[in-house]
């Protein structure tokens, strides 16, 4: 029997039995199901902790080839923002099974570098939060102290009163800013910030409730095998790092498998366990639990 | 025999250097041009720039492998339908370009023809970098379905068949067209290689400006248009263009994603670099292959650690800035038709298209009118002045009919 390519892969008790039940079943001619079943068991569900899905991306791959874009790629599910968040609903109300929104403060695209001084990010993020059911706030950038800008303050704000993640793109010194006006603030930290895995440690081992993605960043892997520096820090801390692919333009939702792909070959150079942790269980227990229990 | 590549300069080029170490302060401010601006011009030439035939390519340079790769070239029997040719779509009258927006063969493709003048100078080829060498770049159209859709076996019985092209074959490779269909096809790709690495641009406008500065000729150096002289310094500093279209062939080889949009019709993207290499990796006419004539194997040494990144998806080829003038329309699926809209791409730059950690040297340029004119006047100077003519073939190769 052929399974659904999001479901995860088997433990090795259920393989035995899976092979066992195949045997018996060859004898009656299905034995030729078994390469495909054996096939979709070994893909590994993947979590994308970082899909943009903004107007452009909607104009040109609608919600229905998306979504379907997404399956394809056997992912388990992603976590979803947009400029403008009308991306994330149309996906989510798509797709409420696989999608994980988040809410980001830009409207449009163009408000990267303006956002943090435009007061009027706030009663957008007010109006959406009070209409619309959400993961994370974020992705949004902001760097050193521009983190301690009002419209960054009353952000961080609104996460707490929501209990929303923050998915911050930004430096070490946004976050320690952040976290001194909110110590309890649930970080997931876009790109593990760009820093060298030896900096990405220290500040998982500062801040407990700070978590990493691995999106667009490709020194922890070559061709499968895991940097040494990095394998180090995902042993350290298997439960504080996710993957995503960033489809920062609508061209790279064709990337969207490619990328799942690549993960699954370097996430096969680690234990089962902590593949399983990265490639998906931390966005399931972190992200997707939030959305079922609301 | 062999055929004698441009001559070095090697030598000329280090007294220059030493002459304007020795005198930095004559050279600062000379012709408007602070001192670093003026090695920055410097390091555009000279031109013609040295260059060393290809060790993968063991007829590089041969004058009777020149001799049947220009046949070759304009040789339309390699094809399925017995109607395309190389030139076909590298039209020898338009720098090399077919003057389309995207290829047509056999079929249409969704790139733009890249113009093959200097082509020899390449590190990559491809606007995907999905060769490392010029003559599997050029092997790779005879067998695509949708540009030429020929095959080892319609090009072996090509050079079997006919007494002139394998008098030709006999001259450059010493011995008559009897190897297996498969070698055949790549002998036949190396001798168009080892033509194409003949197609050499005349110097222009800039270079005889660059080379007046170098030799302190103001009155040479009066001759480069002003507007010209403008757009260089918006080329140099402002623009910041000179940081990826580096060195004589205003180009650093590699490749970059400038925020042109890479969907291809009807559907689907155009991965660019990141498909090019895969494609390349998987190639058996890649440096690493059987076919490289270099037993050293030292010239394969990029494509060894060669590995597809997340960023090299949509990054595309920094193209020569050399006869632009003859290769419109722009960009590598030919959406820009002209040299302005060019500028106007950079000048009106899409950030968001660009990631925030990616090409972090690219902003908006935001040129005036008269700024756009100056820049456009600077690229028109790097282009001779007319289609070069097509090089003549080296002396010296006895007669085949």
């Amino acid at each position: 029997m052929k399974l659904p390519d999001n479901v995860p892969r088997a433990r090795p008790v259920h393989k035995c039995l899976a092979t066992l039940l195949a045997v018996f079943a060859g004898l009656s001619g299905a034995v030729a199901m078994l390469p495909a079943a054996s096939a979709a068991e070994a893909r590994l569900p993947i979590f994308d902790a970082h899909v943009h899905y903004s107007h452009d991306a909607w104009d040109r791959t609608p919600p229905k080839e998306a979504i379907a874009i997404l399956r394809k790629a056997g992912l388990k599910r992603a976590m979803v923002s947009s400029s403008s968040d009308d991306g994330t609903q149309k996906l989510y109300a798509e797709a409420p099974d696989l999608v994980v929104p988040s809410l980001r403060p830009y409207r449009k695209r163009g408000e990267i570098s303006t956002w943090v001084r435009d007061e009027s990010v706030i009663p957008h993020l007010e109006d959406r939060l009070r209409k619309y059911r959400y993961a994370a706030i974020g992705e949004f950038h902001v760097y050193g102290s521009d983190a301690d800008l009002p419209v960054v303050r009353r952000m961080v704000q609104l996460a707490k009163q929501y209990k929303l993640w923050l998915h911050l793109h930004g430096d070490s010194d946004a976050i320690e800013r952040v976290l001194v006006q909110d110590p309890d603030a649930r970080i997931l930290w876009a790109h593990s910030g760009f820093d060298r895995p030896e900096a990405v440690r220290a500040m998982l081992k500062k801040h407990r409730k700070l978590y990493a993605d691995l999106a667009f960043r490709n020194d922890h892997a070559t061709s499968g095998k895991i940097d040494p520096a990095w394998r180090e820090a995902f042993i350290e801390f298997p439960d504080r790092f996710l993957v995503g692919t960033d489809t920062f333009t609508p061209e790279r939702w064709y990337y969207i498998a490619e990328h799942a792909d690549w993960s699954r070959a370097w996430l096969a150079d680690l234990p089962k366990d902590i593949a399983e942790r990265i490639g998906w269980r931390n966005g399931e227990t972190l992200f997707a639990s939030m959305m079922a229990t609301k | 025999m062999t055929f004698r590549p441009t001559e070095h300069h090697s030598g000329r080029r280090i007294l220059a250097t030493l002459l304007f170490l020795l005198a930095p302060a004559a050279a600062a401010g000379t012709d408007g041009f602070s001192a670093g601006e003026l090695e920055r011009i410097a390091s555009h030439g000279p031109w013609p720039t040295e260059w060393m035939r290809d060790p993968g390519n063991r007829v590089s340079a041969n004058a009777a492998a020149i001799h049947l790769g220009h046949r070759l070239f304009f040789e339309p029997r390699l094809s399925a339908n017995g109607r395309v040719a190389c030139a076909t779509c590298h039209d020898p009258a338009r720098g090399f370009q077919d003057g389309r927006a995207t290829a047509r063969g056999l079929a249409d493709g969704t790139r733009n023809t890249p113009g093959l003048f200097d082509v020899r100078h390449q590190r990559w080829f491809g606007w995907d970098g999905g060769h490392d060498n010029l003559w599997s770049a050029s092997l790779r159209p005879i067998l695509d379905q949708r540009e030429m859709g020929g095959s080892a076996t319609r090009s072996a019985a090509l050079l079997r068949g006919s007494a002139a092209l394998a008098c030709h074959y006999r001259q450059a490779f010493g011995k008559a067209p009897k190897a297996t269909d498969p070698d055949l096809l790549v002998n036949v790709a190396k001798a168009i290689a080892s033509w194409q690495e003949t197609l050499a641009s005349p110097p222009t406008a800039f270079d005889r400006f660059r080379d007046a500065l170098e030799r302190k000729d103001d009155a040479a150096a009066a001759t480069y248009p002003a507007a010209a002289r403008r757009g260089l310094k918006i080329f140099l500093g402002r623009g910041q263009c000179s940081t990826c279209h580096a060195g004589p062939l205003f180009t650093n080889g590699e490749f970059g994603d400038i925020g042109v949009p890479f969907f291809i019709k009807p559907a689907g993207v155009d991965p660019g670099r990141q498909g090019g290499i895969k494609r390349l990796l998987a190639s058996p006419y890649n440096l690493l292959g059987a076919h490289n004539d270099d037993a050293t194997k030292g010239n394969a040494t990029g494509t060894r650690y060669l590995r597809p990144e997340h960023r090299n998806f949509g990054e595309f080829k920094v193209p020569t800035l050399r006869n632009l003038t003859l290769t419109a329309p722009y960009m590598h699926n030919g959406s820009l038709a002209t040299l302005r809209d060019v500028v106007r791409h950079y000048s009106e730059l899409d950030e968001d298209r660009l990631h925030t950690d990616g090409e972090r040297i690219l902003k908006p340029l935001n040129l005036s009118e008269a700024e756009s004119a100056d820049l456009v006047a600077f690229l028109e100077s790097l282009s001779p002045e007319a289609a070069p003519p097509t090089p003549v073939e080296p002396p010296g190769v006895a007669a085949c009919r």
